[in-house]
């Protein structure tokens, strides 16, 4: 239960370092993550059914979800239409690409191998390790994605994404396209959520059309518990807080459905979910409210 | 003040992981308990059922409906014809993922923790990830209110077990509504049938409707809808081009069905339903399954794998072969249509009144 809870962190955990970098850094609302997040399975189950290797398929859907992500961009940007807007255009044209793409709205894929089942280290690890054998491999990947991001986030092209979200009027005197930057940055950011639609679908051996649904809050609930929690541990960057805050998200999911047993009511699982969520943001608004007294 | 609220966020982090201890030591908990239960029986017979045994099953919902919430209760009623009954030597695990694919994986991971005899998984989505999720473990899957198992990679063509899975499915005995719809409305020339694109049941339903239903001298006019919030303009626009409708099994149209319903009054053209709560509901007629009957068929299925008498793998899923009518005279009178006299003679159950 733990192992999966974990799982289930990481792989939504990618797709909330997306939300991350347009929600907190370029301080855009993006709603196409819930289209690009199916996009990446519906490219995973298309290609997987047809034998090409899973690693390979990690990039092709990281690349077409960062096109999805620069067409939304184009459309905020250069149609000048309202970001949200944009990202509602962009997520509702991928459902029916998306069902195009897959062929129908629920393909499964149970006998295909995925990147679990070629992982390497499967020979190599200790028995008890076993069972967490999917969460190695995915905390590998998302550590590694991690620490890309945070070596993107240091170069000239992501200081530029950084200023563009607090301090628009430095990009323009720097003599910057503050536009370009927004599409590279909701590019990365579909790249990712694509690409945890494709793990996602890899994990589950199947694509449902509807899986998309609710992404963009599960990204944001992950940012903005992840940051709030880990708000005065300096030394600890924003992308592992987001990181840790997807894990926590899908561990409040959890707890709800274990604490469901026989006597309580299947109906109260959301109820329960929202009542934790709750807890962990009181808990960090307190201690902001003692601050803001002592400053 | 730095270490004052270094402090803090560790209190924070705490919380934290004092939710992953009590996820751990609720899961163990309500483990012991029942160990001690399971280990009293461990004179294990075959073909029946040893009565020193508790059996722990998880029952895991993809969506809330009335049709899948019967599929349940027959399921339980099913399983307590074979003397397995919940309070006495059954514990059941019960969760509905309200239609969120993202909760059917930490549902059946919780039943996987729990080590549960059998998951019973209820539609596609919860039966995919339970029978994903358990491949590589000793757990059998039994499913029940899938339309089509083998497009859904359950089962094969020749209806035999892809896994240590199997179930039964609730295809709609298409042909026979056609042939009621035809009885019942001589003159009628279109049936316009709402689906949703999301739900593959939905679309291997309309072909067979589509296919068949020139034989009746019936034109199909389909309307695709995404999501529930499109019913209402979707169903006004089908019942202007129509001369009925009829409903699939398609989870979001029947969750809208009140909506369906009033666009069909505005027209006076009836509409008919795909099982019996929807008849009670103000549909004119179904040939339906019954998922009470459905769910029972299930459950005695999973009796047989509980007891040893067979395993899953062996099992080729069932359907219910033969529909039933039912009809509501409250909404034929509305309509000013007579329902045919073989057809009440021979229904199931006619509703005089129209359920609020």
């Amino acid at each position: 239960m733990i192992a999966t809870t974990i799982e289930q962190g990481l792989i939504y955990a990618i797709m909330a370092l997306g939300v991350y970098i347009t929600y907190k850094i370029l301080d855009v609302p993006d709603l196409s993550v819930d289209g690009t997040f199916p996009l990446g399975a519906a490219l995973t189950a298309l290609y997987i059914s047809k034998g090409v290797n899973p690693y390979i398929v990690l990039v092709l859907t990281f690349l077409v979800g960062a096109i999805a992500g620069v067409i939304t961009g184009i459309i905020h940007v250069k149609l000048k239409v309202r970001d949200l807007l944009a990202g509602i255009i962009v997520m509702t044209g991928l459902y029916s690409i998306n069902l195009r793409i897959a062929g129908r709205a629920n393909v499964a894929f149970y006998n295909q191998d995925t990147i679990f089942t070629l992982f390497p280290l499967n020979k190599i690890l200790p028995e008890q390790l076993v069972e967490y054998e999917r969460v190695i491999l995915l905390a590998i990947i998302v550590i590694i994605l991690k620490l890309l991001l945070d070596l993107y986030l240091k170069t000239k092209s992501g200081y530029l994404l950084r200023a563009t979200g607090s301090n628009k009027t430095l990009i323009t005197s720097l003599g910057k396209d503050s536009g370009l930057v927004k599409i590279v940055g909701l590019g990365l950011a579909n790249g990712f959520a694509s690409l945890a639609g494709g793990i996602c679908a890899q994990q589950q051996k199947f694509f449902d059309i509807s899986m998309g649904t609710g992404t963009v809050v599960i990204g944001l609930a992950s940012v903005i518990i992840g940051i709030s929690v880990f708000k005065y541990i300096t030394f600890m960057k924003h992308t592992t807080s987001v990181v840790i805050g997807s894990i926590l998200y899908k561990a409040c999911i959890s707890l709800a459905i274990a604490k469901i047993t026989i006597k309580a009511s299947a109906s109260d699982l959301n109820l329960i979910t929202a009542i934790l969520f709750l807890i962990i943001l009181v808990i960090t608004k307190d201690k902001k409210r003692r601050v803001r007294q002592n400053g | 003040m730095k270490r004052k609220q270094f402090v803090k966020s560790m209190m924070a982090v705490g919380v934290a992981v004092t939710l992953f201890g009590t996820m751990l030591g609720c899961s163990k908990n309500s483990e012991n308990p029942l160990q001690s239960v399971e280990s009293g029986g461990s004179n294990e017979t075959n073909n029946s059922v040893d009565t020193n045994k508790t059996y722990k099953i998880g029952i895991g919902q993809f969506a809330q409906h009335s049709s899948l919430d019967n599929c349940k209760e027959g399921f339980l009623q099913g399983l307590a014809s074979a003397g397995i009954k919940e309070g006495e030597n059954l514990i059941i695990y019960y969760d509905n993922a309200n239609s969120d694919t993202g909760l059917t994986a930490p549902i059946i991971e919780k039943y996987i923790a729990e080590e549960v005899d059998l998951i019973c998984a209820i539609a596609t989505p919860m039966a995919q990830t339970a029978y994903g999720s358990t491949m590589d473990k000793d757990i059998p899957v039994i499913y029940t209110a899938i339309t089509d198992p083998v497009e859904a990679e359950l089962a094969k063509e020749d209806g035999g077990s892809v896994g240590n899975i199997t179930g039964t499915s609730d295809k709609l005995p298409v042909e026979e509504q056609l042939k009621m719809i035809r009885q019942v409305l001589p003159e009628a020339k279109t049936v316009g049938i709402l689906y949703t694109t999301s739900e593959v049941n939905s679309i291997s339903a309309i072909e067979e409707y589509k296919e068949k239903a020139s034989k009746y001298g019936l034109e199909i006019v389909e309307s695709a809808i995404n999501t529930s919030a499109d019913v209402a303009m979707a169903a006004k626009d089908l019942a202007g081009k129509v001369d009925c409708i009829t409903n699939l099994t398609d989870n979001t149209v029947v969750s809208a069905l009140p909506v369906v319903l009033e666009a069909a009054k505005k027209e006076n053209i009836p509409v008919f339903g795909s099982e019996i709560e929807q008849v009670k509901k103000g549909c004119l007629a179904s040939v339906g399954i019954d998922y009470v009957e459905l769910g029972k068929k299930t459950g005695e299925m999973a009796a047989k794998i509980l007891t040893g008498e067979t395993v899953a793998s062996q099992l080729n899923f069932e359907i219910i072969a033969d529909g039933e009518f039912y009809g509501n005279t409250a909404v034929a009178e509305q309509l000013g249509i007579e329902l045919p006299k073989d057809l009440l003679d021979n229904a199931a159950e006619v509703f005089q009144t129209i359920e609020k």
